[in-house]
């Protein structure tokens, strides 16, 4: 059951709180009509639990105070307004909503969100509004597309974006239920990053297309070759522009260059409208795409990765971000002396080179039907075994958060638990990456959208009561039987 | 058809004679006493004394006085209740249905009388149809028919009593509707153009008229005279623009004078039905088919909050995800809800076994007097037709079934049935 919001603030209240406030500004032009049709701020707090932050420090026992949805503070000794609806976190761990990536079957099709087609937006041009006489050279003027140092991809992200699933989505899904329960408050869906909002369907569009997909294989040296190219022409093409952008201010007459086979893909990507992705696991392929990126200036992320291990230091300088499923297993190929193969170790190797680790699990339906244990529900468990081969838990944690919001272009607003942030969090009972560990409740915007006791999936196993003992509070005696 | 003579004064032995006659005529005027009666507007009443004239009830009340010389028909052992309605059918129809908007398309036009499915449904107790057009989108209007007649003349009792929309939870279908409305604001921009440019022909027109006359008088002695031939008629009155079908449909909607059937599928729908509506006010009811794991619940608050008319079948579905029974008709109608009930399915089985059902979810928790009322004027109203039918009150058609106790008992008989003051059941209905 949701939780029911409560009206904070009487109107008479805020009323006169609001007379008050006003009352020394007399120029201030005031009507009692503005105080009641103002909607009273909703305060949330989550107390006394451990907060890992995510991007930063792990607090212990501290409190978490969201207004309106977003994160206001975090700290000791907060002070906590007038009716902030308070959920005692006390022993258990608090950690930013799980964001899940390429979330496929049973959450895009059948009757929670048709995979229908997508509305196209075009992002603002981010050349926009480069200085004219300021002095600055052309190289100075032109940023590279993407700065590899770079660790934040919200430019990527429209304000009031829309995609069909706000016209499709079901906010009383029990698969919806299934993956909040699992920990998951962002979703891909298709091209589009959802926030898995429970019995309302305003503002559930994040990001649409924040990635574009490219195709680079050993088994097709052409469409390599092609893809080089366009790249090439692509970059040609923007300083072009660039140049003509500037010389056109005193040579009205000059002709703008032409767009003409100019691959608009691939632009996307050179103008940081978009992220280039790539699926490739094979060594020299990765390498391919390694070289490719550090030569036109752009971060490719690349799903799968499995020999990403033996690379890994040519992936980190070019900035790459990898899409792993550490479980993987491919084994080495006898015809081959170089190294080849999976490795356990492959995100710890890849993030110690400086490549951002996400981790997907090997399906990514949300089902029960005998896949259990590899699904999208096993989101953490999957970057467990990042932790088992040697990455570090921040690390891990920041592969199912804060990478993957950055690769759909949400990193702004979910992802970690910082001030200003949406107050998307889960309240686990242990370590996220622990196989008995429970998500207690899911907050999403400010709202408890989940608790497992009212839940049919989990509420029977290990029930709260049994297990959560305060150890301030005192055990009752057994009673002696006679 | 009315054989008056053969009853007046016979009132002892008119069960036994009606059970031997197809249709029998009743008196002008005659009064009925019957065990109880389950008004559906205001409670049972014990003893109850039911005057009907000209098929009119013109008194209804407990153990009233009959005047002298009125026929009475007096039965202890019936329980009196108004005639069933199914405000949403198909019966007698096919389905061949559009795609898309088509708003003008009236399902009275494909009514045929006779067919025996309509005497067939009367026998069982249904006295009143609402026959929907069929069809995805926005496929036309509905029809309420009474269950007795022989030609659509006689059968028809409004035409355009609700106009039917499916909405579901994808773009198309919000843009549907939102394109809708927009058509019936195009139409008010044409007729606000229309009367503009009529204002301003008919000013030139008057100018032009004037300006005339004062030549006239300018003239006057000479030889010139203006030729009556071609006098200038002007340009008459404003004849406003006819709209186009939807838009007609849909202003009819906004003024009032038409209501919608909007279907959805889940919960969800009705989110997204609410946002495509946005600001537009109009009257409108919820058809949602109870398939068995439907999650309605979830917006049971905000329906009654909304004191929506929900059109649901009396059937016991299971919470999504589990094998837990939950009853929403129960539900929905204590949480506020205005619930109207439709037989499980159209067929003539599913409307003779409709009040065992609903019988059922009364059994598991749904309160008695709303169920009967789900039944009867719940669906009336939803067809406009609350003020005439759907409840034993004074004024309304005597639309009437006679049961040998009560109604929702699978073990009570339907003995008779009564349309218009008309007995007109020859067989007992088990």
């Amino acid at each position: 059951m949701l939780l029911k919001k409560k009206r904070f603030l009487t109107p008479a209240v805020a009323l006169v709180g609001a007379a008050l406030f006003t009352a020394p500004i007399l120029a201030a032009p005031f009507t009692i009509e503005d105080a009641e049709d103002e909607e009273p701020d909703a305060y949330m707090a989550v107390q006394g639990g451990d907060i890992y932050t995510g991007t930063g420090e792990i607090l212990r026992g501290a409190t978490l105070l969201s207004k309106n949805g977003k994160i206001e503070e975090i700290g000791y000794n907060l002070y906590l307004p007038k009716d902030t609806e308070v959920v005692d976190a006390k022993g258990l761990r608090v950690y930013p909503g799980l964001v899940a990536l390429s979330a496929s079957t049973r959450m895009s099709l059948g009757t929670f969100a048709p995979g229908l087609e997508f509305h196209e937006f075009t992002p603002h041009n981010e050349f926009e509004g480069v200085c004219g006489d300021c002095g600055k050279s052309l190289e100075e003027i032109i940023p590279p597309a993407l700065d590899p140092g770079e660790t934040t991809t919200e430019h990527l992200a429209v304000e009031g974006i829309k995609s069909d699933f706000d016209d499709s989505y079901d906010p009383f899904n029990g698969y919806l239920v299934m993956a909040l329960g699992n920990g998951i408050t962002t979703m891909q869906q298709s091209t589009t990053a959802l926030k898995m909002l429970r019995g309302r369907i305003d503002g559930v569009t994040m990001a649409d297309k924040s990635m574009t997909s490219f195709s680079w294989s050993g088994f097709n040296p052409s469409g390599k070759a092609d893809l080089r190219e366009k790249f090439r022409a692509g970059n040609q093409y923007l300083i072009d522009l660039r140049r003509w952008q500037e010389l056109v201010k005193k040579d009205k007459e000059l002709k703008e260059p032409s767009r003409k086979g100019i691959d608009s893909r691939v632009l996307s990507v050179l103008q940081g409208e978009t992220m280039a992705k790539f699926s490739s696991n094979d060594r020299d392929d990765l390498l391919g795409i390694a070289r490719l990126a550090q030569a036109n200036k752009f971060r490719p992320v690349i799903s799968g990765c499995v020999e990403g291990w033996i690379v890994a230091e040519e992936l980190g300088r070019a900035g790459a971000f990898a899409i792993v499923t550490p479980r993987t297993r491919s084994d080495r190929s006898e015809e081959l002396s170089r190294e080849s193969g999976s490795s356990i170790e492959n995100a710890a190797i890849l993030h110690a080179a400086g490549v951002q680790v996400a981790v997907v699990p090997a399906n990514t339906s949300v089902d029960l039907g005998g896949i259990s244990g590899r699904d999208l529900l096993h989101l953490p468990i999957e970057a467990g075994f990042a932790v088992r081969g040697g990455l570090s838990d921040k690390a891990a944690l920041e592969s199912i958060t804060i990478v993957p919001a950055r690769l759909l272009g949400v990193d702004h607003r979910v992802g970690s638990l910082e001030i200003g942030k949406d107050a998307d969090m889960i309240l686990c009972d242990g370590d996220i990456m622990h196989y008995q560990t429970f998500v207690q409740y899911a907050i999403v915007n400010g709202t408890q959208v989940y608790d497992k006791e009212d839940e049919i999936f989990y509420a029977h196993i290990r029930p709260r009561g049994e297990v959560a003992v305060d150890p301030g509070e005192a055990v009752p005696e057994a009673v002696e039987a006679e | 058809m009315k054989m008056k003579n053969i009853l007046i004064g016979v009132s002892c032995t008119l069960g036994l004679q009606l059970a031997a006659t197809a249709t029998s005529g009743t008196p002008d005027l005659f009064a009925l006493r019957v065990g109880s009666a389950e008004t559906v507007s205001h409670g049972t009443i014990p003893h109850a004394v039911i005057l009907i004239e000209h098929g009119k009830i013109v008194t209804i009340g407990q153990d009233l006085e009959i005047e002298r010389g009125i026929p009475v028909i007096d039965r202890p052992d019936w329980v009196a209740m108004p005639g069933f309605i199914n405000c949403y059918s198909r019966a007698g129809m096919t389905s061949f249905g559009s795609n898309g908007t088509v708003p003008s398309v009236q399902s009275s036009t494909e009514f045929y009388a006779s067919q025996a499915i309509y005497g067939d449904l009367l026998d069982v107790g249904v006295t009143t149809l609402g026959l929907y057009p069929p069809g995805n989108g926005i496929p036309g209007q509905a029809v309420a028919v009474r269950t007795s007649g022989s030609s659509a003349q006689d059968m028809i009792l409004e035409d355009s009593v609700y106009l039917k929309m499916l909405m579901r939870s994808n773009a198309s279908s919000k843009k549907m509707i939102r394109k809708a409305f927009e058509e019936a604001d195009d139409h008010k921009e044409d007729v606000e153009k229309a009367r503009e440019k009529w204002e301003k022909d008919t000013e030139k027109w008057e100018k032009d008229q004037k300006k005339k006359k004062d030549d006239a008088k300018k003239n006057e002695g000479s030889s010139v005279k203006p030729s009556d031939g071609d006098e200038d008629k002007g340009p008459g009155d404003f004849v406003e623009p006819t709209p186009n079908g939807t838009a007609a449909a849909f202003i009819d909607l906004r003024k009032g004078d038409l209501s919608a059937l909007i279907s959805i599928r889940k919960a969800g729908d009705y989110l997204h039905l609410v946002d495509a509506l946005g600001e537009e006010d109009f009257d409108w009811v919820l058809r949602v088919p109870l398939r068995d794991d439907i999650d309605l619940y979830e917006v049971a608050d905000q329906l009654a909050e909304d004191k929506r008319t929900i059109i649901i079948e009396p059937r016991l579905t299971l919470m999504a995800w589990t094998m837990r029974e939950r009853n929403l008709p129960a539900e929905l109608s204590t949480a506020g809800a205005n619930v109207v009930f439709v037989p499980n399915g159209d067929d003539l089985n599913s409307h003779k076994k409709w009040r065992f059902h609903v019988g059922h979810v009364v059994k598991r928790g749904m309160d008695y007097q709303s169920a009967l009322r789900a039944m009867t004027l719940g669906p009336a109203e939803v067809l406009g037709l609350g003020d005439r039918l759907g409840s034993l009150d004074v004024g309304k058609d005597a639309n009437m079934l006679f049961f040998s106790g009560d109604p929702l008992q699978p073990a009570s008989r339907l003995e008779m049935v009564m349309i218009d003051g008309e007995f007109v059941s020859d067989e007992v209905v088990r």
